[in-house]
């Protein structure tokens, strides 16, 4: 069994109407954020490699299974999506002790499996009252818990920390990272940057259905020699410094905080400049932080991608 | 590895009984499988109703009916009151007039024409062989081909296409089940429910029926072949369920909107009759025709499309109607099947 989820040259049409075009990507292991626009692909991406679309063109494995292989592709992959509706009248543990029963349980080991991965999405209380009566967050972790039920080794999660509140994001966003750390994929869909920014360990950006962008995010970022790396840096004697940063010619801009007491820096070589900060820092400047300022998804988006932003 | 389909199977049979049995998009299921148990028991309500009026009637006005069937065309007023006696009722009309008699079980009108017997009708209590006759044709012409065939559209094309369009199939296609599994668990559970909804009201008519004759009647017909008839007509009625079922499941994968393909079968069925006799083959109503206990006769006074609908195409025996059953099923679930497995989900344009 391979160790990547790999899309070769995948297109998809509704009609005529354009899902994701030539796409090709390598997913490996950890935390995978798909990041767009609502209507930039996402759901299709994952929707083709869970098998429940076919792509027009092109081909797609998930860890040597074929999506279109439900016998063997869903006992290693588990999709939360972002469809909010459920078989009438069942609780949220007969939701899951009925979709694990799918899988060939028997009734005990379905219903002793279901509790477990009801606790762990914090639904315990609330497992056997019906779904129809949950919250808009509640809804959100049975269908967690469905997609972790068969302990998949890909996660496949459409949105899945909409209605969330911070509590619970927190926890869930441990879990995730818990899940990553043992060597599982964990892709995730979203449209929230600042979340992708701080769970993913690389991302691909979407619009309109193609893939403008995909791996580490300083990678990424680091690819894009037209747009200078930001850095902002506080320190004592900003104008002095100023002067000094400035004279290297991988800086393209040094302007002054409006307080005196630091400085907001353009370079197109940010590894020259962090080794110039050093040489500069022995000759007494005191310096409080340094940060890069646009080394997040944000940036890459509004880069990329210009007006097509997503929610911040 | 029928041991391995069989608990999944189970699996889905569980989850869609309840929705089959208890949709409220299926509750007209019922009132359509339940409606001529309703007529049947008015019916019966109605002779029972005529036979105690005529019981009533014959106590006031004695006869009997030797005396009534000796009356004859040609007689005088004078010789009927003498043969029969006085009637309950008289019209007198100026030179027609009509004289009712009953004898308690059946009714006469004895009409005049200048004081003369011009002709004698008579209405005769419903026999069981009538009402089964009768039964016969409501059940080809109605259940068989209205009540079930529809009930059949309503339960077998949501199976599919009622989950997407309450967006809630990819609650299965998220499971490593085999989606011919699904099929098979689907097809099981709408089968119940239909065979459960659709006999039931088979036997309920046939009892709603029985209401109103004397129970030694009712015992001399089951124990000829009553019995039999009963059995065949469930019989009939399960595999119409059968084959109905597994040509709306079918549909149901095929086609966004089930009236078209309920309209073309409908029309495929009743042209039957007219199909070359390798084609007749091919379809439900042929062998259920075949099964049927007693033939319904069209009625002289039938127009010319309800006696085509009745029409029984040439009738096969009952082994082969039901082998050919099985096997039309058969195919059409594994198409079923091979439709299931390139199924997508894709809501937003279903």
């Amino acid at each position: 069994m391979s160790g990547a989820i790999t899309f070769d040259n995948v297109s998809r049409f509704y009609g005529d109407v354009l899902g994701v075009n030539r796409v090709t990507l390598s997913i490996p292991p950890g935390i995978t954020s798909l990041v767009g626009p609502n209507g930039s692909g996402k759901t299709t991406l994952m929707n083709l490699m869970t098998g429940l679309v076919r792509p027009t063109r092109g081909s797609i494995d998930v860890l040597g299974v074929s999506p279109q292989d439900p016998e063997r592709l869903f006992k290693i992959v588990g999709y939360s999506t972002q469809f909010d509706s459920y078989p009438r009248g069942m609780t949220g543990f007969q939701f899951i002790q009925s979709y694990l029963r799918l899988f060939g349980m028997s009734a005990n080991d379905a219903a002793a499996a279901a509790m477990r991965v009801i606790e762990r999405v914090n639904l315990a209380e609330a497992a056997n009252r019906k779904i129809a009566g949950y919250s808009k967050g509640m809804r959100q972790r049975i269908r967690l818990a469905q997609a972790i039920a068969h302990d998949p080794r890909v996660l496949v999660l459409d949105e899945p920390l909409n209605g969330l509140d911070p509590l619970v994001r927190s926890e869930t966003i441990a879990l995730f990272r818990a899940w990553a750390a043992e060597g599982r994929h964990v892709i995730v869909s979203s449209h929230v940057l600042h979340e992708v920014d701080s769970i993913s360990d690389q991302v691909i950006l979407l619009a309109n259905g193609y893939v403008v962008a995909e791996g580490q995010i300083r990678g990424v970022r680091d690819e894009m020699r037209e747009h200078p790396m930001q850095v902002v840096l506080r320190c004592t004697r900003a104008n002095e410094m100023a002067a000094r940063v400035f004279g290297a010619d991988h800086v393209v801009e040094a302007r002054l905080h409006a307080d005196g007491g630091g400085l907001l820096i353009k370079t197109r070589d940010a590894d020259k400049f962090y080794t110039m900060l050093n040489h500069i820092a022995l000759d007494g400047f005191v310096i409080e932080s340094v940060a890069p300022a646009d080394d997040n998804v944000n940036s890459l988006y509004e880069y990329l991608i210009g007006g097509e932003e997503p929610t911040r | 590895m029928i041991g391995m389909w069989l608990s999944p199977i189970g699996s889905v049979v569980r989850l869609e009984m309840k929705k089959t049995f208890f949709s409220k998009r299926g509750l007209w299921v019922y009132l359509v499988a339940l409606a001529p148990v309703a007529v049947m028991f008015l019916h019966s309500m109605v002779s029972l109703a005529n036979g105690e009026e005529r019981r009533a009637l014959a106590a006031a006005h004695p006869t009997s009916a030797a005396a009534l069937q000796s009356i004859m065309p040609g007689m005088t007023v004078d010789e009927v009151l003498e043969r029969a006696g006085e009637p309950f009722d008289r019209v007198d009309l100026g030179r027609r007039g009509v004289f009712r008699y009953t004898d308690g079980r059946d009714a006469y009108n004895v009409n005049f024409f200048n004081n003369q017997v011009a002709r004698v009708t008579t209405r005769t209590r419903d026999t069981i062989a009538y009402d089964s006759t009768i039964f016969a044709t409501v059940f080809q012409f109605f259940y068989l081909r209205l009540a079930i065939f529809f009930g059949c559209v309503g339960v077998f094309t949501n199976l599919f296409r009622g989950e997407l369009l309450d967006k809630s199939l990819h609650y299965y296609l998220l499971t490593p089940l085999r989606r011919e599994v699904l099929v098979i668990g689907k097809y099981i559970a709408g089968l119940t429910a239909t065979t459960v909804i659709f006999c039931t009201g088979t036997v309920l008519q046939i009892w709603a029926l029985s209401l109103h004759f004397e129970k030694s009647e009712i015992a001399d017909f089951l124990n000829a072949d009553g019995w039999s008839h009963i059995a065949a007509y469930v019989g009939v009625t399960a595999a119409a369920c059968l084959g109905y079922g597994s040509v709306f499941l079918a549909a149901g994968l095929l086609f966004k909107n089930p009236i078209i393909p309920a309209a073309s079968v409908e029309v495929w069925e009743s042209l039957n009759i007219f199909l070359p006799a390798t084609l007749k083959k091919v379809s439900v109503i042929y062998y259920l025709q075949s099964l049927c206990p007693i033939v319904a006769q069209p009625d002289e006074n039938m127009n010319r499309f309800l006696k085509l609908m009745i029409n029984a195409a040439e009738p096969v025996s009952a082994p082969v109607a039901i082998i050919g059953l099985f096997v039309v099923t058969g195919l059409v679930l594994l198409l079923s099947g091979r439709l299931a497995r390139r199924l997508e989900i894709n809501y937003s344009t279903d």
